[in-house]
């Protein structure tokens, strides 16, 4: 934990060095730092109706470090996480025509891009001689959505974020922790020293109450 | 109707990409019909997508932008020949297998023992996974059994029963090894389930102990 950290403010420094020296035009394009929800989906909808790559890059300063970032927290190695970060940015290009902001939105959307194509890449790795061609669920045709379902998709980005703003927050830290897999569960149990069952037990309950507060808001 | 439904641990698991490839597949078997479950699963990468939105990023490496517009450009050409893998060979069931399978190898019945029959099912992306179809006769009884690891199990036709309760079409049944059965296949009609074990481990649930010896293992 202690030697991430220190590359990650090593990252910081030579960041705030390579902005001083380029100045503006790097900001946007590697380190946009805030893109609001209906922004991000005007921009992918721009993207896959125009192909409109000015949209693209400003997609791409928002979303590749933060992919990056997601990677790294998940257990991959930084050059890895750069390059499933940079293949999923990749795939948002070429899938941008299946985004459909009643669905689910673009955040959710770029996560379960990066999710499948970090699957894919674990199992080549363990078995190059298969062709890796990653069962993706979300590149099943989609049927049409329903005025119901729209109202219903971007409800639940909200209800998600309201939830996890009240569950109390050391069930909120666990959840977020141990999204990122099962690898940071043992680091969990590690760090706060208590056993790996126990930290399955308290993911198990901190869903529960999810669940709960969820369904309050429905 | 749907009774039995996937743990809330693995559709989390499912959301983060965790669930091993066996298991996924069964889970998304499911999920095709189980419209609660697919809400679940949205709730849950509506999460990550939010630990995405706010998670303090990274530095990408210089000129990374620059290297995806290339292959941008340099797209178009090949991708076509990349998605036509070779299909698996299936061998025709007699049933109707849902969609999430149709790039699945099925292969054909076989016998292990009386009134059971099984099918292999190999994943494209994932030779070594543990998925089989199952077709058990009405009425028959299988050996009481536990489980060695976590086994998943989805009825697609018929129904079985044990002191948990009743699994019909449609249900999606979590057995982990504090579960102890003894399965009886309702008198109705034959039974036909996809199912799943977790891990490499040797297999020692019911359809392990039925297979292991066909498996080599």
């Amino acid at each position: 934990m202690n030697a991430s950290g220190h590359g990650f403010i090593a990252d910081r420094a030579l960041l705030a060095f390579d902005l001083s020296k380029t100045g503006l035009a790097l900001t946007m394009r590697q380190d946009q730092s805030v893109l609001s929800a209906n922004e991000a989906s005007r921009l992918l909808v721009a993207v896959a109706a125009n192909r409109d790559r000015a949209a693209f890059a400003i997609l791409f300063g928002f979303y590749a470090p933060r992919l990056k970032a997601f990677l790294r927290r998940s257990g991959m190695t930084a050059s890895v996480a750069e390059d499933i970060a940079q293949e999923t940015m990749l795939l948002v290009w070429n899938k941008a025509s299946y985004f459909d902001p009643a669905r689910a939105g673009v955040s959710t959307w770029i996560f379960t891009i990066a999710r499948n194509a970090r699957i894919d890449r674990l199992r080549r790795d363990s078995r190059p001689a298969l062709i890796a061609e990653a069962f993706d669920p979300s590149d099943q045709p989609d049927e049409p959505v329903s005025g119901e379902q729209a109202v219903i998709a971007s409800e639940r980005e909200e209800r998600v974020r309201a939830a996890l703003r009240l569950l109390p927050p050391e069930q909120a830290d666990i959840l977020k922790m141990s999204f990122f897999g099962e690898e940071t569960q043992s680091e969990i149990a590690d760090a706060v020293g208590i056993p790996l069952g126990t930290v399955k037990s308290r993911v198990r309950l901190a869903l529960g109450r999810l669940r709960q507060i969820l369904d309050d808001l429905k | 109707m749907i009774t039995h439904h996937p743990s809330d641990e693995t559709l989390f698991r499912y959301a983060n990409g965790s669930l091993e490839a066996g298991p996924r597949i069964v889970v998304a078997v499911h999920v095709g019909g189980c419209a609660a479950c697919a809400g679940r699963i949205g709730e849950f990468e509506a999460v990550g997508g939010s630990l995405l939105h706010d998670i303090e990023p990274d530095r990408m490496e210089a000129g990374a932008l620059d290297r995806v517009m290339a292959m941008i450009d340099a797209a178009g050409i090949g991708r076509a020949e990349i998605a036509a893998t070779p299909r698996l060979p299936r061998a025709d069931l007699g049933i109707r297998l849902p969609e999430v399978l149709d790039d699945c190898g099925i292969g054909p019945w076989r016998w292990i023992g009386p009134g059971v029959r099984w099918s292999r099912v190999t994943l494209p992306d994932d030779g070594s996974a543990n998925v089989m179809l199952l077709k058990v006769v009405a009425g028959r009884r299988l050996p009481e059994h536990t489980h060695a690891g976590y086994e998943y199990t989805h009825v697609l036709k018929g129904s079985f029963s044990d002191a948990r309760g009743r699994y019909g079409p449609g249900d999606l049944d979590e057995a982990d090894d504090d579960v102890q059965h003894q399965p009886v296949v309702d008198r109705e009609g034959e039974c036909i389930c996809v199912a799943a074990l977790e891990g490499q481990m040797k297999l020692r649930g019911l359809f392990g102990r039925l297979i292991q010896p066909l498996l080599g293992g």
